[in-house]
């Protein structure tokens, strides 16, 4: 396989996997928006915007944040590398280069979705549109990766993988990170209800909101949230499980064994700490410090990934 | 479709009842049907004219048919053209026979810039220089057939001739069942087999690897380039997935490097090598000729074989059949002046309201005039343009070319069609049973070339 077949086969379910996030954030902003804004909480689409690390860009462009504006910017600015267009469109240009090496299928799926997103963008959206909008856009990401199902299980496909892992990884862990520091409440709210709703909102952001009610009993609490997310290895989208699946489609690459092991041995440690922490330990370390340590770690493996097997 | 003012040919009787039952309603949907099944699979291109949505090309239901008998000839007469092409490239590559025997000026030859003198005195293998020709024909009357012009370099367009069938197929299957219509889909197998019979001498793989080199996401084609390399199963690189070591080509893969014997090259001359031709390009594979000559790899179509289908040259291809071949040409050339010599140029000058002048390096419909379709002032420019380069335009009549039977706003009307069928030579020659059929939409018009509103048909071969 071309080296640069790889790399465009990794970066486009990194890209599809970052247009599902980016638009169940904007459902989180929806659904917030939704309910009255209590006191020393700060503005719900200013966290939205701060936790698809787009804040930046976003007031380079506006003076004020509206939600107008805030799901112009995240879903159809050419100006926002994460939009769901720009996700979606760079998805599709690398599709384009590399349909010769993934199903006849997952390129309908990618080109479909490209198709129909121009329409969107063309006709643009009015206000109630947006739950639409972003349930469209989960339906697109679910059907490329349904037909990802029928590739062979070849190096291709575990790039694939690779690249969704990577990308999830990523996003959960930052979403993790956000609920701490720019959703946190003033100190004498946390535990409270306001602050359960908000992590519940965190839930439906990762699409495990009725998950996690099957997978424990009882109240919601912070403890018990962080150990879901963190980890849980029955949740697809913890911390945990998205190591366990890097290290699973990383060994189970064919080519180089020698760059494989490389890569191995560098993630190896993070692989076993993760399956024997206690959560209680890293709530005692200090979540955002481990959250933080984490990120750093998944950018390395993806500069090593970038590195061997793409240059 | 018609033999004389309404009488239908015997072998259209069969889409003329089917055109009968089909109601606006369902010629209508299935329009659309076709439209998105383009765009779904991405078979757009994009014009000089650029604009941010891609376009796809017109396609019209109404398939082109020719008889088995029809094609048997136009088979015979292109495959003998593209024979004679490559021999001509042989030869003024090598000894210069032609040249020599005063049938060709030396001048047209060596002065062309498609002319290319690093080629001199090396034979690539099988002295097969362009192993993909695409030939472009028009028809005139009953059994008048005319070569409009000859595609030795990288003739696209067979990606339509494939995916036009494959949509009739799926929309009208009742059709290919009550029709004998040979089948087209083995062509990428075909060329996968002409490619690796043009192996270099210093290849050792029995099954010797072959990739397809893109200029990229930009280009035109790339969806032609994309899908042929998809249907033969082999890489589709751009020059920067390729690199040289020692005497060899390697692809950069996940593994490693891997030696590369065939590169079927999308790419113009001046892109292959930075070393050789443009130093100022960025893109290319510095060191390729250098492999190539050593017969570490073989590129296909060979640099330097754009010479062949010069509109210049075009002039000599009858006198070379018989030169090379020993043979009368079995297809005609299209009556043509070139404007380079004083008398013919003083003809074209007289005469341009009835003839076409095209410029010698123009392509896509572009940069000629249609002497009775243009206006005065029109007419004004391109004698002046004439005058002052001469020898950058050449003039034809304006042919008639045949009508066939096209849906315009769901109903049926005459239109202007030419042909171009593909034709292989490797171990073998063979052409494409069928090939692109090119129709202007526009009423009245000459002009087929997509990018000036041209569409597309499906073109049956029937079996014998």
């Amino acid at each position: 396989m071309l080296s640069r077949t790889a790399e465009y086969l990794y970066w486009i379910s990194r890209y599809m996997e970052r247009a599902e996030t980016t638009a169940r954030l904007l459902d989180v902003g929806y659904r917030m928006s939704l309910f009255p804004n209590p006191s020393g909480y700060n503005n719900e689409w200013e966290s939205v915007l701060s936790a698809a690390g787009a804040i930046e860009g976003y007031k380079n462009k506006y003076d004020t944040i509206e939600q107008k504006n805030v799901e112009d910017y995240l879903f159809f600015d050419e100006s926002n590398p994460s939009s769901v267009y720009n996700c979606i469109l760079n998805a599709r240009n690398n599709a384009l280069v590399v349909r010769t090496s993934f199903t006849p299928e997952s390129w309908l799926a990618i080109n479909k979705t490209y198709q129909e997103i121009l329409n969107l963008k063309e006709k643009k959206f009015i206000k109630s549109d947006l739950p639409d909008l972003t349930e469209w856009t989960i339906e697109q990401v679910n059907l490329f990766r349904g037909s990802l199902s029928s590739l062979l299980r070849n190096d291709g496909y575990n790039f694939l993988f690779l690249g969704l892992f990577i990308e999830r990884a990523d996003n959960s862990a930052r979403l993790l990170d956000v609920k701490y520091f720019v959703l946190l409440p003033k100190p004498q709210y946390v535990g409270g209800n306001i602050d359960n709703m908000q992590w519940s909102i965190l839930l439906r952001s990762l699409s495990s909101f009725r998950a996690f009610r099957w997978a424990y009993d009882g109240n919601i609490t912070a403890t018990k949230i962080a150990d879901f997310l963190v980890l849980n290895n029955n949740c697809p989208r913890s911390l945990s499980f998205c190591i366990q699946n890097i290290v699973k489609h990383l060994t189970n690459l064919t080519c180089s064994p020698e760059k494989v092991g490389r890569i191995y041995n560098n993630l190896k440690d993070l692989n076993t700490k993760i399956q024997e922490e206690k959560i209680e330990t890293i709530v005692e370390y200090g979540l955002h410090q481990f959250v933080t340590q984490f990120i750093r770690k998944i950018s390395s493996v993806d500069n090593e990934i970038h590195k061997e097997f793409f240059n | 479709m018609y033999q004389s003012e309404s009488v239908i040919r015997n072998h259209y009787n069969n889409i003329n009842d089917w055109l009968d039952q089909m109601t606006s309603k369902v010629i209508f949907e299935k329009n659309a049907e076709a439209e998105t099944h383009f765009r779904n699979i991405g078979i757009t291109f994009s014009t000089n004219n650029e604009t941010a949505r891609e376009r796809i090309i017109p396609f019209d239901l109404i398939p082109r048919i020719f008889t088995y008998t029809e094609w048997l000839r136009l088979e015979r007469g292109v495959i003998q053209r593209a024979k004679a092409l490559n021999a001509f490239l042989a030869d003024i590559y090598n000894q210069g026979e032609i040249i020599k025997a005063n049938i060709i000026p030396k001048e047209i030859i060596y002065k062309k810039k498609s002319f290319e003198p690093s080629m001199f005195g090396f034979s690539p293998p099988r002295d097969i220089y362009s192993p993909i020709i695409g030939i472009d024909l028009v028809r005139t009357g009953p059994n008048d057939y005319f070569v409009l012009e000859d595609n030795c370099r990288t003739p696209s367009g067979v990606s339509y001739m494939l995916e036009n069938r494959e949509i009739m197929m799926r929309m009208f299957p009742d059709l290919f069942h009550n029709n004998r219509v040979t089948p087209i889909d083995d062509y990428p197998t075909r060329l996968l087999q002409t490619l690796m019979s043009l192996a270099p001498i210093k290849c050792e793989n029995p099954e010797p690897v072959c990739v397809l080199l893109t200029p990229g996401p930009l280009n035109s084609a790339y969806y032609e380039h994309s899908f042929l390399s998809d249907q033969m199963g082999i890489e589709m690189v751009e020059s920067t997935d390729l690199f040289v070591e020692g005497k060899y080509l390697y692809m950069k893969t996940v593994d490693g490097p891997r030696r590369v014997d065939v590169v079927y090259r999308r790419i113009d001359d001046d892109f292959l090598d930075p070393l050789c031709f443009n130093p100022q390009s960025v893109i290319g594979i510095p060191g390729i000729m250098d492999v190539y000559r050593t017969g570490g790899v073989n590129i296909c179509s060979a640099p330097g074989a754009g010479i062949a289908d010069d509109k210049a040259i075009y002039i000599y291809v009858p006198e070379m059949i018989k030169f090379y071949l020993g043979e009368q040409p079995i297809l005609d050339n299209v009556e043509t002046w070139n404007c380079e010599k004083e008398q013919e140029l003083k003809y074209v000058l007289d005469n341009i309201n009835e003839l076409v002048v095209k410029e010698v390096d123009g392509s896509g419909g572009y940069g000629m005039l249609i002497g009775p379709k243009s206006s005065k002032s029109s007419i004004d420019e391109f004698k002046t343009k004439l005058s002052t380069n001469p020898k950058g335009y050449i003039a034809q009549p304006l042919l008639d070319l045949s009508f066939s039977p096209t849906l315009i706003k769901n109903e049926v009307k005459g239109r202007r069609v030419d042909l171009r069928p593909f034709c292989l030579i490797g171990e073998q020659a063979q052409l494409s049973s069928g090939g692109l059929t090119r129709v202007a939409m526009n009423e009245g018009s000459f002009v087929v070339n997509s990018s000036q509103g041209g569409g597309v048909k499906d073109t049956w071969v029937l079996a014998e």
